[in-house]
């Protein structure tokens, strides 16, 4: 696994050049593009293969029968080049506005890419952890150094969110790797050992709702999601575009990869609860999003109404549900990338996100209307384009799960196509404000580096839209795995469910 | 007349004596300008004794001195840890102190024999030994507090520190007196063979109740910590990180010998009163050093709530019933006590290095945009926090760990939830200093700053152990005393 190696070489690079930003940049960039093309490799992935290729497994604290373990699925992969291409644009898209502290800027990047891509191939409990963890501070201090005038509120906020529900994490990984022990198997962090152990019904439940809030809290998932338009609002683009192209997938992939497989019963049982809270993310999301006057949060809150999609679609439990579930991830994360970055765009510009001081914005940049107006097309479903696939096969699975969800989260994609229309409309056509008309001359339309870092996501958004099928193939086979270890579960017996 | 090779075992203890006499004895003959080699001469002294500790190594465990003392494994491993703050903290106090033109050959000698208490302390077997330890570490103690005798504060903490402590260590004694009178012994095998029928009246809890005072006091658990704060704070600040961890080192040597061995037997009745103790310590300890704007005093508050969490590792070695997960509590506590060691003393040497200006008292402010005056100094301190916050990959992370698994594994997962819920509270107030030096911008006049080599050095040494114990813990668990809980198990009748 190279490709989550390369990201910490160019932090040893970047102890080098002092003040020389341009080198520093450079290091930075070369590294991404390092990792990404290693991540290439991954589509070498045997399908009909072992389950994990490219392993790695290294003894790390023997005592403690934790080994550095790595390795990837069809899963794995597909999350790992979404967040190596999310990367390089990130970025590349930061050469410009980052201007303070240049060096501290892409090393948090770059450490922060290693914890997201270590998360995602991780096959020790303990190894996933560090990861996790990992990732969080790069975060809080892209945040808290780069971001806007309330940074520290809302870094703060993020931080002691996400540390609430990881620690808790942290407890019911030991109760999930001691009860394994103590049923007889040997001490060890391995998920593919713990897989598969048939836990009491008392420890997955209570491992089901720690391990249920870390992710729901990074989701993140309705009523966690406060943190959310805060950070949004306060993070730099780069950030933005990192935050909600990878950091929200942590929270998908850890109910795919751990909730899901490792707790079946608990998983089966408390999938209606999942249900309803992803339907009441989805409409709140909507609903939230209409009434938002600034453009970041409105895209911010128009993500917790997509997760709630992917969160719809994970707990269906039926395979066009959870391959809908992951396309809609890898889908949101180019589209709400390529908008955060189309927002960051404007605000270089103007210093300013109010879209009631937009306006007419069609006429003074075309080009980058268009832009804008692709990803929003993208990000409403529009066939053909990267969006639609995820939603409709999330709302196929629904509908075999019940009529009445799917017709609910049916109705929904309906205001998510008001919310961002309205707010297009009001942007690019509408008749340009006073303010605006201030700003008009400084206005020019997108620098050469702003088209570079646009671009592999254009491709993208098409790509995936029309030809969606690489991806669906190569996330067949996991999930055909995590529905066995759910499909024959009964549910936990022991309790009297209200559902 | 004694066997000399009885004395054998006390050949560290010897080594340390020794250090201490010569470490006087030069300072007398030493002009002003050259009293910095007794620095130097401190750490030879230490690491004679570190090599004594070696050679008597394979020969614990031991009984010695007709059995008031024993060497075994935990006891080693303790000075060693004990050896290593000693260390931290002669390299880290001298500029500190020479700035406050306070005299160094005193310091020195103070702080070995502070050390010395809890070398006696980790290896006492008897409660005459135990109480001479404990009053040979806090005797020290209290003189270092109030070491500072122009500063008011120094002199205010150091009062009260003495005044409380003795107080304490007189309700101890009274505890002692009445294990005597119960027992017909001040051994610990022998007070553990009486109390393995369990309780046999209700004088037992009183003897019980009054150790259990007298002890929580000295680790400065909730509600006997009201000294810790202006003790904390009014000591010189690289020396309250010598007696946030090195005295707490040794009181939970004390805990471990009499809780563990000699009351071991009675841990069904004491297991509950210590689970209690433990929570409302963590959480009292973070809630108050959440509203704290002085580093230093949140860094005292802080580390109450560290007590809360070894408390909790105490707690899981108490409520386990089976050898195993009992020796994996202890080795947790001796675990965190190390880490927890290592990376709070660098804590507060780093709080001291930004006050070169006397008037400076430790507050937020003079951390404010350190990260552009001082990178080095800033990433430093923010492994330090992150480390004490208990995030990978740091050695507090692992310690931390360590006690959430021995609790989970002893069945008390109620506790271990407690614990993660107040780490993350805790990071709050930690992370705030962070947020300090990264996202604000210099005072004015901001606060000058310490450029001692010396002390750069053990704080490079300081973060170097933090991480390495974090990404390697394995380099100290294989030293760690697993076979303690053994020779206890057959004594407690596990």
């Amino acid at each position: 696994m190279v490709a989550e190696v390369l990201p910490l070489d160019g932090h040893l690079l970047l102890l080098v050049p002092g003040d020389n930003h341009r080198l520093i940049r450079w290091v930075a960039l070369l590294a991404a593009i390092g990792s990404f093309a290693f991540s290439l490799l991954l589509l070498g992935y045997e399908p009909s293969g072992a389950e994990f290729q490219f392993r790695e497994d290294i003894p790390w604290i023997s005592a403690f029968g934790i080994r550095y373990t790595l390795g990837v699925d069809g899963l794995s992969a597909v999350l790992v080049l979404l967040t190596t291409v999310l990367s390089v644009v990130a970025i590349l898209y930061s050469w410009d506005p980052i201007q303070k502290r240049v060096k501290e800027y892409y090393a948090a990047m770059l450490l922060l890419m290693t914890g997201m891509l270590g998360v995602f191939v991780a096959l020790d409990l303990f190894v996933f952890y560090v990861f996790w963890e990992l990732s969080l501070i790069p975060m809080y201090l892209i945040i808290g150094i780069w971001g806007g005038p309330n940074r520290i509120y809302a870094t703060v906020k993020f931080v002691i969110y996400t540390l609430v529900g990881s620690l808790l994490m942290l407890v019911a990984i030991l109760a999930v790797v001691l009860a394994h022990a103590n049923l007889g198997g040997t001490f060890t962090f391995s998920y593919e050992a713990l897989r598969g152990t048939a836990f009491p019904d008392l420890l997955q439940a209570g491992a089901f709702i720690a391990f249920g809030l870390a992710f729901a809290i990074k989701v993140p998932m309705w009523p966690f999601h406060t943190w959310l338009p805060d950070a949004h609002v306060e993070a730099p683009t780069a950030g933005s575009i990192i935050l909600a192209g990878v950091l929200l997938k942590l929270g998908g992939y850890g109910f795919l990869r751990f909730s899901l497989p490792l707790l079946p019963e608990a998983a089966h049982s408390f999938a209606p609860l999942m249900i309803g809270l992803a339907l009441v993310a989805i409409i709140y999301g909507a609903l939230v999003a209409m009434v938002q006057p600034d453009l970041k949060k409105l895209i911010a809150y128009s993500s917790v109404s997509h997760m709630g999609f992917v969160i719809l679609g994970a707990f269906v439990l039926n395979v066009q549900g959870l391959q809908g579930a992951i396309f809609q991830m890898v889908s949101h994360g180019v589209t709400t990338g390529a908008l955060f970055l189309l927002v960051g765009v404007i605000y270089e510009r103007t210093h300013d996100r109010q879209i009631a001081h937009m306006g007419g914005l069609n006429a003074r940049l075309p080009a980058y209307a268009a832009m804008f107006g692709l990803f929003t097309f993208a990000s409403i479903g529009l066939p053909g384009l990267s969006g639609f696939v995820g939603e409709f096969l999330v709302l196929l699975g629904a509908f075999q799960y019940s009529g009445w969800v799917a017709a609910f989260a049916m109705l929904v994609v309906i205001a998510s196509a008001v919310y961002m229309l309205w707010m297009f409309q009001r942007a690019f056509f509408a008749v340009p404000s006073d303010w605006m008309r201030r700003a008009w001359g400084s206005l020019h339309d997108m620098t050469r580096i702003e088209w570079l870092s646009l671009a592999p996501l254009v491709i993208l958004v098409f790509a995936l839209g029309i030809f969606p099928i690489p991806v669906l193939q190569a996330t067949a086979e996991p999930v055909q795995r995590i529905l066995e270890s759910v499909q024959g579960s009964a549910g936990l017996t022991s309790f009297a469910w209200p559902w | 007349m004694t066997d000399p090779a009885t004395l054998y075992p006390l050949l560290p203890e010897g080594a340390l004596a020794l250090t201490i006499l010569v470490v006087i004895s030069v300072d007398l003959f030493l002009a002003r300008e050259h009293k910095w080699w007794l620095t130097p001469l401190t750490v030879v002294g230490l690491a004679l004794t570190a090599g004594a500790i070696a050679v008597v190594w394979t020969s614990a465990p031991t009984d010695t001195l007709a059995g008031i003392y024993t060497v075994d494994r935990l006891a080693l491993v303790l000075k060693l840890a004990a050896l290593g703050i000693a260390l931290l903290a002669a390299l880290f106090c001298p500029s500190y102190l020479v700035a406050r033109r306070l005299p160094l050959g005193e310091f020195n000698a103070i702080l070995l024999f502070s050390t010395l208490g809890i070398f006696v302390l980790s290896s006492s077997a008897d409660l005459i030994t135990l109480f001479l330890g404990l009053e040979l570490m806090v005797m020290p103690a209290y003189l270092l507090t109030g070491f500072h005798k122009t500063d008011r504060f120094s002199n205010e903490g150091g009062l009260k520190y003495f005044l409380l402590g003795s107080f304490a260590s007189a309700i101890l004694l009274f505890g002692v007196a009445w294990t005597y009178g119960l027992t017909g012994s001040t051994r610990f095998a022998d007070i553990a063979q009486v109390f393995t029928d369990g309780l046999m009246n209700p004088a037992v809890l009183v003897a019980m109740g009054f150790l259990t005072v007298g002890a929580t006091f000295k680790v400065a658990a909730v509600p006997f910590h009201f000294w810790t704060p202006d003790a904390y704070q009014g000591a010189p600040t690289p020396i309250t990180g010598f007696l946030s961890v090195g005295p707490k080192l040794g009181a939970f040597a004390l805990l471990l010998r009499l809780f563990g061995e000699a009351l071991g037997p009675l841990r069904a009745d004491w297991v509950d009163v210590f689970a209690i103790l433990a929570v409302v310590t963590m959480t009292f300890g973070n809630v108050v050093a959440l509203t704290q704007t002085n580093v230093k005093r949140m860094l005292a508050y802080s580390s109450i709530a560290h007590t809360g969490y070894i408390l909790a590792g105490l707690v899981a070695y108490a409520a386990a019933t089976d050898p195993a997960v009992a020796t994996t509590a202890v080795e947790a506590v001796v675990f965190y006590l190390v880490g927890y060691g290592v990376m709070n003393i660098a804590a507060f040497a780093v709080v001291g290095m930004l006050q070169r200006d006397p008037r400076r008292y430790g507050g937020l402010a003079s951390f404010a945009g350190l990260a552009s005056r001082q990178p080095a100094l800033a990433a430093a301190m923010t492994v330090l926090l992150l480390s004490l916050t208990g995030i990978p990959p740091t050695v507090g992370f692992f310690a931390k760990l360590y006690i959430l698994l021995s609790t989970v594994n002893a069945g008390l997962v109620w506790l271990a939830v407690a614990i993660a819920l107040n780490a993350a509270l805790a990071a709050f107030y930690y992370l705030r200093v962070v947020v300090y030096m990264y996202m604000r911008d210099p005072e004015a006049e901001p606060a000058a700053i310490d450029r001692n080599g010396v002390g750069r050095l053990a704080l490079a040494l300081s973060v170097a152990g933090v991480i390495l114990l974090g990404v390697f813990p394995g380099l100290l668990l294989g030293w760690l005393p697993a076979d303690w809980v053994a020779g206890a198990a057959g004594l407690v009748g596990h």
